[in-house]
């Protein structure tokens, strides 16, 4: 017999817990086919079916999970996220995800494997939350526990090395998964990246702003890098939090980047029409429009006309280069 | 003569400008680039050779939209992006600015200035209301020559409140007042306050605006839009001499200072590509489902160039690797 095959959409969280979700789903005896890094005919095949008002990050999923239904698998695990730390909750996008999914494809229903996500902390590899998911597939309790195990560990080990070792989200899976090592080199120029893995990592949304740096001579940093505990420390002067719990971690990277003395600039890459970005933006312009530091906000879409980052990207190293020359 | 030729490709203007050895402008060409920046190029060049004897190539820099096409073409020293390119001539030109106004034909940019160096920058994001193009397609529909658009608007003296955040209502807005009896120097003159109003908000945004004021770009050459932003800012705005042209001189001045620098060679192709035929052409790769827009530029039938796919797969095919990005950090 051969195994089940379940889909996971490469989009939205799925770089952050593709380490649990992965060998989760392996442990469980299924054959995990992901949809590898989105492309124009997947974010067409997005727009075409979702609402045109919805964020890209949106309708990339969407294009996503429409090309897993045409690869023909059995299953598409679209998990519901709710919260992954008290007090905080998820864009109300991903609440609904799995339901707005539905009713726009309609032969999702009897594929798709949903649950609510509602942990403590963001390490969601619990029994709690995947002893049902587990249960679809076997009755074997110990294999269920098995496979939470392993995922969990593999997890931690990402985030080891985001957290240790500073690699990002990207570089950091491909560390855990085929233990290729980052290409790190010091260059001159260091800048701070501010956006949710989701738009940063996109091939298309993102369009590559990490290695386009990398390129001008510039070494990024992001929120990965940090743990929980220094996000939460970064947040103690806030008599209120966000609501959402990434848009927490973004605004505590930017005050510890705007702190730290290393990092020469600041970029925050947001989509375009994006809620919470809406409030983290403000935040970070109120907070921080009298800091030395460069800072610019890059807006990104589904549109794919490039040149208008790289204008932007190459005018802002060009802007801290130079600076930088003069001080030495 | 040695000479550092500057070359700036917009959606709306080709800009060719030369300099001497002590940066002082000896030509200048503006050009509307009319969806043809080949010829533009070429014809461009032209006529710098004609209007200048014994010309003697030393670099050459190239920025805009089409700095790629252009610094392929002529084999540029330096291809810029335009907010580095403008700065660097205003800076030239006016060391002690501190706020550029640049409004272009299809972008807009505000980049403030301290001690000489850049210290922050905003460029207009996916809408063009507020830039030439919309003020040439207002032009259009109000039946005035562009040249004279400007001079109408002085002509006012109502205050007109048009709705600048939407080309669309904009147009509205228009029409409404056209039928409740302005005339069109004062709807022109709402339209120039709208538009700067539009961008001096959106691009100033949590931004200290401080003079001296400069003001490029080709719409610097509408006096409308010059009254509208000293009311807007209360405050002088300085015009320079070559207004229309410095992202050109920009760019012809970060070549001279990178090659100087340097002690490099020029690798200027000569004047004698104004009669090779380039050919630039667009295809898509179907070699995955990115489908890739690949740009190939061929000159006598050879390909000289190739860029545009996510992979590699064209542009590393051809030995001739354009000045590409790496060397531009290089030379800051």
């Amino acid at each position: 017999m051969t195994a089940a095959r379940i889909g996971l959409p490469t989009a939205l969280m799925h770089s952050y817990y593709r380490s649990f979700w992965k060998p989760f789903f392996e442990e469980l005896g299924l054959e995990v086919i992901e949809t590898g890094p989105t492309t124009k005919a997947i974010l067409n095949k997005g727009i075409r079916y979702s609402v045109p008002e919805i964020c890209a990050p949106m309708k990339i999923y969407t294009g996503h999970v429409l090309e897993l239904l045409d690869q023909g698998v059995d299953w598409i695990y679209i998990p519901r996220f709710v919260s992954i730390r008290k007090g905080d909750v998820f864009c109300p996008k991903f609440l609904g995800l799995p339901d707005m999914l539905k009713h726009t494809i309609p032969d999702l229903t009897s594929k798709m494997v949903t649950h609510h996500l509602n942990v403590k902390h963001e390490n969601i590899a619990c029994m709690k939350e995947y002893l049902e998911i587990g249960k679809l597939f076997t009755s074997n309790y110990r294999k269920i526990k098995n496979a939470v195990q392993t995922g969990r560990k593999k997890w931690l080990e990402f985030r080891k090395y985001c957290v240790l070792e500073r690699y990002n989200c990207q570089t950091a899976n491909g560390k855990v998964f085929t233990g290729k090592p980052a290409l790190q080199s010091d260059l001159p120029i260091k800048i701070g990246v501010i956006g949710y893995v989701y738009n940063v990592y996109d091939d298309i949304l993102g369009m590559d702003i990490i290695s386009r740096l990398y390129k001008l001579g510039a070494n990024t940093v992001t929120f990965e890098m940090l743990e929980q505990g220094e996000i939460d420390r970064q947040l103690r002067g806030y008599k209120k939090r966000l609501f959402w719990a990434f848009s927490n971690k973004l605004l505590a990277s930017a005050h510890q980047f705007f702190r730290d003395a290393t990092i020469d600039g600041i970029i925050h890459v947001t989509a375009f029409g994006c809620g919470p970005d809406s409030f983290l933006g403000k935040i970070l312009e109120i907070n921080f429009s009298q800091s030395p530091k460069p800072f610019m906000t890059v807006r990104v879409d589904e549109h794919t006309g490039e040149s208008h980052l790289q204008t932007r990207v190459e005018a802002f190293i060009d802007m801290i280069a130079k600076s930088k020359n003069f001080k030495e | 003569m040695k000479t550092y030729l500057g070359i700036d490709v917009g959606s709306v203007s080709t800009n060719i400008i030369a300099l001497n050895e002590a940066s002082e402008v000896l030509s200048s060409k503006y050009i509307r680039t009319n969806g043809q920046p080949m010829e533009c190029i070429k014809n461009a060049m032209k006529e710098i050779a004609r209007d200048l004897q014994n010309l003697e190539v030393a670099g050459v820099g190239t920025t805009g939209s089409g700095r790629q096409l252009a610094g392929i073409i002529t084999g540029a020293d330096i291809i810029k992006n335009e907010i580095t390119a403008h700065a660097t001539a205003a800076i030239h030109f006016y060391p002690d600015t501190r706020t550029i106004f640049e409004i272009g034909g299809q972008d807009s940019k505000i980049i403030l200035i301290k001690n000489g160096m850049i210290v922050d920058f905003a460029m207009n994001t996916v809408c063009a209301a507020g830039t030439g193009s919309f003020l040439d397609h207002q032009a259009e529909r109000l039946k005035v020559p562009i040249e004279q658009f400007g001079e109408l608007a002085l002509t006012s003296t109502k205050d007109t409140r048009i709705a600048g955040r939407c080309t669309v209502f904009a147009e509205s807005d228009m029409i409404a007042k056209q039928q409740f009896g302005f005339s069109k120097g004062d709807i022109i003159k709402g339209l120039c306050e709208a538009l700067v109003r539009n961008y001096i908000n959106n691009l100033g945004r949590g931004k200290t605006l401080t003079p001296p004021y400069l003001f490029q770009g080709g719409v610097a050459a509408n006096v409308g839009i010059i009254a509208a932003f000293k009311k807007e800012l209360r405050h002088e705005i300085i015009i320079p001499r070559y207004y229309n042209v410095m992202g050109a001189i920009g760019a012809a001045l970060l070549a001279k200072d990178y090659l100087e620098k340097n002690g490099y060679q020029t690798r200027f192709s000569g004047f004698e590509i104004t009669d090779v035929n380039f050919v630039p052409k667009t295809f898509d790769c179907n070699g995955c489902p990115n489908a890739c827009e690949v740009i190939e530029v061929t000159r006598e039938d050879t390909v000289i160039a190739r860029w545009g796919d996510k992979c590699g797969k064209w542009t590393n095919e051809i030995s001739y690797s354009p000045p590409g990005y790496l060397t531009e950090a290089a030379c800051s």
